[in-house]
């Protein structure tokens, strides 16, 4: 038991191009020897190459050899993840504001083609006016009293379903923005996870 | 008209009207429009209330505007129902965006993750605008 050591891989590390990542690093560490962990964390596991891209995976077996280099009497325990996904983060490319205000231009005057081809398809005018008609009985051609008050309504809706005016006064659970960017992230970990340890795939002509 | 055919053209009118009611349920349940309403307004126990409220509504609208019936209200009643109008279809629209995976990718692939809600402003604002555009002016000259 005294020799006992808990290993829990971390999800996600975010690393310089050319780093080492060390074991202290990639996991946390257990044991109740204070100086066996600090001696632990150092271990190197992997240098970064510049072939690496964004993504290493480093899997928990190469921490298990790793650590039993060092020091063969410990007993591992390996919990949580069974890998850790590296991220190398390159200097960040500037995201220049030319291009943002051409982004930004795309999805304005896109979603105003849309709606306009929306109503069209839907011969939205022609619904207020019999609803106006209804309501009033009164024919008018442009019923604009009910349209500005709805094209209004429209921003309000879309803004109200994403958004965060009442997150902070009335609950914190998470927007569905965020829901969906924590879905999307997900899918991509699980599918760097497969795709880019060289220890889980094993091709046909690999001896 | 015979029974047989009255008959003929109950079923055939119940029929038609079970089809649409069911394909305007699916549609607002796969789109989760009533659950993000009670999540923003911690109603969820009142969600059976709201429910009855949309089968209600498809129910008047339909009625009205088949039998063409006339309130002869005051027109600024307009206001308030061209509002919830606007904000129900804004909603439709951005549960559509969401369903369609539209912000992820994009905040992945061009890295704007931390200007998303600028991006989210532009496509409300675009909506506000064309909407705009086409009853005051569209409507007028190119029909």
């Amino acid at each position: 038991m005294a020799n006992t050591v808990f290993i829990k891989p971390r999800h996600r590390v975010q690393v310089k191009p050319g780093a080492v990542v060390t074991l202290g690093q990639a996991a946390q560490i257990a044991a109740p020897d204070g100086g066996l962990i600090r001696r632990l964390k150092t271990i190197p596991l992997y240098r970064i190459q510049p072939s690496d891209k964004n993504i290493v995976i480093i899997d928990m077996m190469q921490m298990i050899r790793a650590v039993l280099d060092v020091d063969s009497s410990l007993d591992l325990q390996m919990i949580g993840p069974s890998q850790t996904i590296i991220e190398v983060v390159y200097e960040k490319r500037k995201f220049s504001s030319a291009s943002f205000v051409l982004v930004w231009l795309l999805l304005f005057v896109g979603s105003a083609m849309a709606i306009m081809n929306f109503h069209e398809d839907v011969s939205m005018q022609q619904v207020h006016r019999h609803l106006y008609e209804m309501m009033t009985g009164q024919a008018v051609d442009k019923p604009l009293l009910l349209q500005i008050p709805y094209s209004l309504g429209l921003g309000i809706g879309m803004i109200l379903f994403f958004n965060h005016w009442f997150r902070k006064r009335i609950n914190e659970e998470p927007s569905p923005l965020e829901v969906e960017m924590f879905n999307y992230q997900q899918s991509i970990d699980q599918y760097v996870i497969l795709h880019e340890n060289k220890e889980s795939l094993r091709p046909l002509d690999d001896a | 008209m015979t029974t047989l055919e009255i008959l003929l053209v109950v079923f055939v009118g119940f029929a038609g009207g079970l089809a649409v009611g069911t394909g305007f349920v699916a549609f607002l349940v796969v789109l989760g429009v009533i659950p993000r309403l009670t999540q923003l307004t911690k109603t969820m126990k009142r969600v059976h209330a709201y429910e009855w409220g949309a089968v209600a509504g498809a129910i008047v609208g339909g009625w009205m505007s088949l039998r063409h019936s006339v309130w002869h209200l005051s027109k600024y009643w307009l206001v308030p129902i061209g509002l919830l109008h606007g904000v129900f279809i804004g909603m439709l629209a951005a549960a559509l965006t969401e369903v369609l995976n539209v912000w992820p990718i994009l905040a992945k692939r061009i890295g704007v993750d931390d200007k998303i809600v600028i991006l989210l402003m532009a496509i409300a604002f675009g909506k506000v605008a064309g909407s705009l555009f086409h009853w005051l002016y569209f409507v007028d000259h190119f029909r």
